[in-house]
């Protein structure tokens, strides 16, 4: 039987993950709504890309030790985002007959391929580096969280304060020039700021699940909903329903809790997309 | 509520571990290979689990949420150490909140601490030396000598853990022993013949294996995991391997033998997949069985690699 005891302790395990699991939904069901709107689906895994690769390039100067926790791997991660966050923001632009997803895509296949050449170069524990800078949702801790927390506030509050620019550029992303402002300085704080997020995340989440939180939600959402409101509630209702049956499936199951979320998300949105007819029948 | 109620009872029933005897102490550890060294000690005074199956790689396990539950359920943790786990398990072990098998604590055990451990750089690291440990080769349980210092380690850990049955676990030790001194000296008359031998290996996996059987591991496909080999390693090794008549590259069982499959194509050798740890394969359910399994499988392979 199972006492009172041994359902805390299961709580207490869950809770850290499932508190990530849930700021990750608050800031990513919003930034994919842009992201998803301005057809930029894999700038996140772009922009993580770039950031691993500024940390591998860390972890192999002297002064980080080696350890990937260091300040030194985190400034360098970071200026990589930025960078990053610039090329995006100068390559959109006048020159339409090149896809911004392009460079986007040719970006994240030099960014990847790079990280490999800077890890054949260090001297040990090559296997390690990619973990390291890879995190698992399971394994992450309160002080993480805490940090984390703080840290998309800012974003989050950052991005309301700026919601008009924001918005404006991201619906009108075909003709940007209508929204009368300067969209590469704009842009350029949108990648930034979106940078900074992807790349805390993929630290506590990995991939897979931050672009699945990135994207899904956001795809979801416009499925059902025509106003940002809207698209917002519906995104975050889903993000957080999916978080607690993926954490769920995976203790029950006992699968990786990551790749349990991922699948969840998949499914979650076929239901919702085979549900669509029924429920929001098109207006005669 | 209704619901959330049901879901969270199912979820603490999913969850819920079997009772264990309740004298039996509680060990985790990170591989088989030590699992099987803990029952061998501790019979059924022990209730031992491992994390990380046989046939995974050790450097990279995916961390499930019943490794948390059991580490915080754990009285002892048994580590490699050496560095080969710090991709994954020490995060769990924060996570688990037990004080008991933190490192430092009484009920953390680090395996290494009294072996032989193999290529410990001396003096500055530099690019040329490949992929380097700064700790040592932690693929060290794969010479006998130090399987039986693992369980001597083991012995003395689990008679501070349970000091009522160290008796027992002196004489099972004192068994394991015995059995493990007859079965070394049929391996080593398996593989007397071939006293010498050279070989290229996969990954660092077998640099004890190799001393303790009198092997000669000459060079390695990968200089480091998971980084393909270059255009010039490959040619450089096949080479090598042509000029010293080397038959055999062992791969262990959990990395693509593409590369290994062309280096032997284009150096007349031959690819033997051999498991480093208990329950990599069929066969190999315990330490003793492991190096039967292995022995002969290697044994058989030079055989017929060796007759021109």
């Amino acid at each position: 039987m199972v006492t009172e005891r041994s359902l805390g302790q299961v709580l207490q395990f869950l809770a850290a993950p499932f508190a990530a699991s849930l700021i990750l939904t608050g800031i990513h069901s919003y930034l994919g709504l842009h992201v998803v709107e301005r057809g930029v689906i894999f700038v996140d895994l772009s922009l993580a890309q770039i950031a691993a690769l500024g940390g591998t390039i860390a972890l192999l100067l002297p002064m980080s030790d080696g350890d990937p926790h260091s300040a030194l791997v985190y400034w360098v991660s970071l200026l990589f985002t930025f960078i990053g966050a610039g090329l995006f923001a100068m390559v959109r632009g006048r020159q339409a007959r090149i896809p911004q997803e392009a460079i986007i895509g040719i970006t994240y296949a030099v960014a990847s391929a790079a990280a490999i050449l800077a890890m054949s170069q260090s001297t040990s524990q090559a296997e390690h580096l990619k973990d390291m800078l890879v995190g698992n949702i399971i394994a992450v801790s309160w002080p993480e969280v805490l940090r984390t927390a703080a840290l998309y506030g800012a974003v989050g509050v950052f991005h309301y304060v700026f919601r008009k620019p924001f918005l404006a550029i991201s619906v009108q992303h075909d003709h940007p020039e209508k929204t009368g402002l300067n969209v590469r300085f704009w842009d350029f704080l949108f990648y930034a700021s979106f940078g900074l997020v992807v790349t805390s995340s993929v630290a506590i989440a990995g991939l897979l699940l931050v672009f699945c939180y990135l994207i899904v939600p956001a795809v979801a959402a416009m499925l059902y909903g025509e106003s940002i409101g809207a698209r917002l509630a519906i995104g975050w209702t889903m993000g957080t329903i999916v978080s607690a049956l993926g954490v769920y499936l995976s203790l029950a199951l006992d699968l990786p809790t990551g790749a349990t979320i991922v699948c969840t998300f998949g499914l979650v949105l076929v239901v919702m997309g085979l549900l669509r007819p029924v429920l929001r029948p098109k207006r005669a | 509520m209704k619901n959330l109620s049901i879901v969270t009872a199912a979820l603490a029933a999913a969850l819920a571990v079997p009772a264990q005897a309740r004298a039996a102490v509680k060990v985790i550890t990170s591989t088989q290979d030590l699992a099987s060294l803990v029952t061998e000690i501790g019979g059924d005074k022990v209730a031992v689990e491992a994390l990380a199956r046989g046939y995974q790689d050790p450097h990279q396990v995916e961390a499930k949420p019943s490794f948390v539950i059991k580490l915080h359920g754990a009285d002892l943790l048994v580590v490699v150490g050496r560095e080969l786990e710090s991709a994954w398990l020490p995060a769990l072990v924060t996570q688990s909140r037990n004080a008991k098998i933190q490192p430092g604590n009484p009920g953390y055990l680090d395996a290494s601490r009294t072996v032989r451990i193999l290529d410990i750089p001396t003096g500055q690291i530099t690019r040329a030396m490949g992929d380097v440990h700064p700790q040592g080769n932690p693929h060290y349980w794969l010479d006998p000598a130090n399987g039986r210092r693992i369980a001597k380690a083991v012995q003395g850990k689990l008679s501070e853990l349970s000091p009522g049955d160290a008796a027992y676990f002196a004489q099972r030790y004192a068994d394991f022993d015995g059995r493990l001194t007859a079965a070394e000296s049929r391996w080593k008359g398996i593989l007397a013949p071939y006293k010498g031998t050279k070989v290229v290996t996969y990954h660092r996996s077998w640099s004890n294996f190799a001393e303790a059987f009198a092997l000669d591991v000459v060079g390695y496909v990968e200089p480091k995991p998971g980084i393909p080999p270059s255009p010039a390693h490959q040619l450089a090794l096949t080479e090598e391997m042509k000029r010293q008549g080397i038959r055999i590259i062992l791969v262990e069982p959990y990395f693509d033998l593409k590369t290994p499959n062309a280096i032997a194509r284009n150096s007349g050798a031959r690819v033997l997949v051999l498991p480093p740890s208990v329950g990599g394969v069929k066969g190999t359910e315990d330490y003793i069985r492991l190096f039967d399994y292995s022995v002969n499988l290697l044994a058989s392979a030079l055989k017929t690699a060796t007759v021109p």
